[in-house]
């Protein structure tokens, strides 16, 4: 390969403020996308599995149409097409105020609401129908069996996916660049465009990934070890206490 | 803890294989084994290189390489070569260079000095500047006039950098393509689209009501496109050179910037009387 490597690039000139920009860019919208991911999750996982079919519906309406749309369709139609609906007072103070990054937060919430939505509510199908027996016979409504029964337990069930999913959302942040959001890939090809060093600019953004994601998967590891109810998981692969 | 270090290994030793090189091979051998010259050029960047009503990808440059330069590889290899289009971007175009996936970039680069340490150019074929499209009628005139607008430019290009040093003051906005950009544009997300003069000319063309835009303000850069190869590859420079330079001196070149650059062309863009005799004084003797 014809190619002179130089990886001073990487920390010399604002290169490094540059990374560090995207870094907390990325951070930021996986964050807030996350946090509106979980809820709108755990909501409609919940709702799927209610024995009220209008409310089945609706929550399977959601997690449909929103999960079987591409991400990047999404992230456009919140930038392009969401804005010229509201008024236009606050259409311009949205415009003057970032409205690429508070789109690409609902693309990834909304989206990935949809498929955490799956993995909550498989999380409470795993549990034995006598627990909703039990609950009931004891007295608790429907909500109350949900909040104090089933999904303290379902969520404590699903970490293992729901890190699947979060480190997909980390990722998939990514896609925002295609509406202008100065996250971490994008300031990978700003530095490229600045220094004209393609490859390392790659390498750079390709370790951070990886270290971001890996951060998150030992994180979720120990809280994996620290909420697994005994009994109901079977115990980690041997070898590894 | 174990696999991580074994994962960081896993990382190191991935970065060190890169730069093994395998048996050099020069660009004009690799030509004349495979019968094929792979340019990496736009899809949406006419009328230097796009996708026509017709679904046919034509364009400035796509015409300079076939009429131009093949005619000298025909020549030289003594044997017909074809072209191939892959698509190149910004972010792209230098490793699709550097990996060997294409040959030549034949697209709307802009030939720098930092980009001189990675690629060779051939001569320049094209020089225009930034400029600004706007909606008819906006303030906005020139660069001095965006303070604290919102501006939209395509990510990676040189023109980005340069407001974002002249006018920090701009809400800049960077967009992968021609289209996102303009799009940004027609719907008041942005109320400038910055990109070189010649670009914005060819979008407004293309835009479904053109004469709701307008190009304003004088260059504020100097943006000299040069198709790039790769770097130490004088054989295959000399050949793509020849080739721009017998098009400029035969009159070849005129006819193709009078076909999409004319009155009747995609875009009406004469040229000016300096640009060509730029273009001219660049051609050496045979």
């Amino acid at each position: 390969m014809n190619y002179r490597f130089d990886w001073s690039v990487l920390w010399s000139g604002q290169t490094g403020a540059l990374l560090l920009q995207g870094i907390e860019t990325t951070l930021e919208l996986s964050l807030i996308g996350w946090l509106i991911a979980v809820v709108l999750g755990v909501v409609s996982g919940a709702l799927r599995t209610l024995p009220i079919p209008p409310l089945r519906w609706l929550a399977a309406g959601y997690v449909e149409f929103f999960r079987n749309v591409p991400l990047l369709v999404w992230m456009f139609v919140w930038y392009f097409a969401v804005p010229p609906l509201l008024p236009q007072a606050f259409q311009d103070f949205l415009l003057d105020h970032g409205v690429e990054f508070w789109a690409g937060v609902f693309a990834l919430g909304v989206y990935h609401g949809a498929r955490f939505a799956e993995v909550i509510r498989s999380g409470i199908s795993a549990i034995p129908r006598t627990q909703f027996e039990a609950a009931a016979s004891t007295g608790l409504t429907i909500a109350q069996t949900y909040r104090l029964v089933i999904l303290p337990v379902a969520l404590r069930l699903i970490v293992p996916p729901a890190t699947n999913e979060t480190l997909a959302l980390l990722k998939n942040s990514s896609i925002a660049l295609t509406i202008g959001v100065a996250e971490l890939t994008f300031q990978v090809r700003q530095i490229e465009t600045y220094t004209a060093k393609a490859f390392e600019a790659l390498v750079a953004g390709t370790i951070i990934y990886l270290i971001l994601c890996l951060a998150i998967s030992a994180l979720s590891a120990q809280i994996e070890r620290r909420v697994a109810i005994p009994g109901m998981i079977t115990k980690r692969t041997m070898g590894e206490a | 803890m174990k696999q991580f270090f074994f994962l960081g290994w896993i990382v190191v030793c991935g970065i060190l294989a890169v730069p093994i090189s395998g048996p050099a091979q020069t660009t004009l051998e690799k030509i004349d084994k495979s019968g094929v010259l792979v340019i990496g050029t736009r899809t949406g960047s006419p009328p230097f290189a796009y996708v026509n009503k017709n679904n046919e990808w034509v364009g400035f440059c796509i015409d300079l390489v076939e009429k131009g330069i093949l005619p000298v590889l025909h020549q030289k290899l003594n044997k017909n070569i074809k072209v191939e289009k892959k698509e190149s971007a910004p972010q792209t175009r230098i490793p699709l260079l550097t990996s060997n996936a294409v040959d030549l970039i034949a697209e709307t680069m802009t030939d720098t000095q930092s980009r001189r340490e990675q690629v060779d150019f051939s001569l320049t074929y094209f020089a225009t500047g930034a400029q600004f499209l706007v909606k008819k009628g906006s303030p906005i005139k020139n660069i001095q006039t965006i303070a604290g607008k919102r501006v939209a430019a395509q990510q990676g290009s040189t023109n980005a950098k340069l407001i974002r040093e002249r006018v920090p003051s701009a809400k800049l906005l960077e967009f992968p393509d021609q289209p996102a950009a303009f799009q940004a544009l027609a719907q008041g997300q942005v109320q400038a689209y910055t990109n070189d003069g010649i670009q914005l000319a060819g979008l407004r063309a293309k835009a479904p009501r053109p004469d709701d835009y307008a190009v304003v303000g004088e260059f504020f850069s100097y943006e000299p496109y040069g198709m790039a190869m790769r770097k130490n590859d004088s054989d295959f420079r000399q050949a793509v050179n020849v080739g721009l330079m017998n098009a400029i001196s035969s009159g070849l070149y005129f006819e193709i910037y009078d076909k999409w650059f004319g009155a009747k062309g995609e875009v009406p863009y004469p040229m000016t009387a300096e640009i060509k005799r730029f273009l001219q004084m660049q051609v050496v003797p045979k």
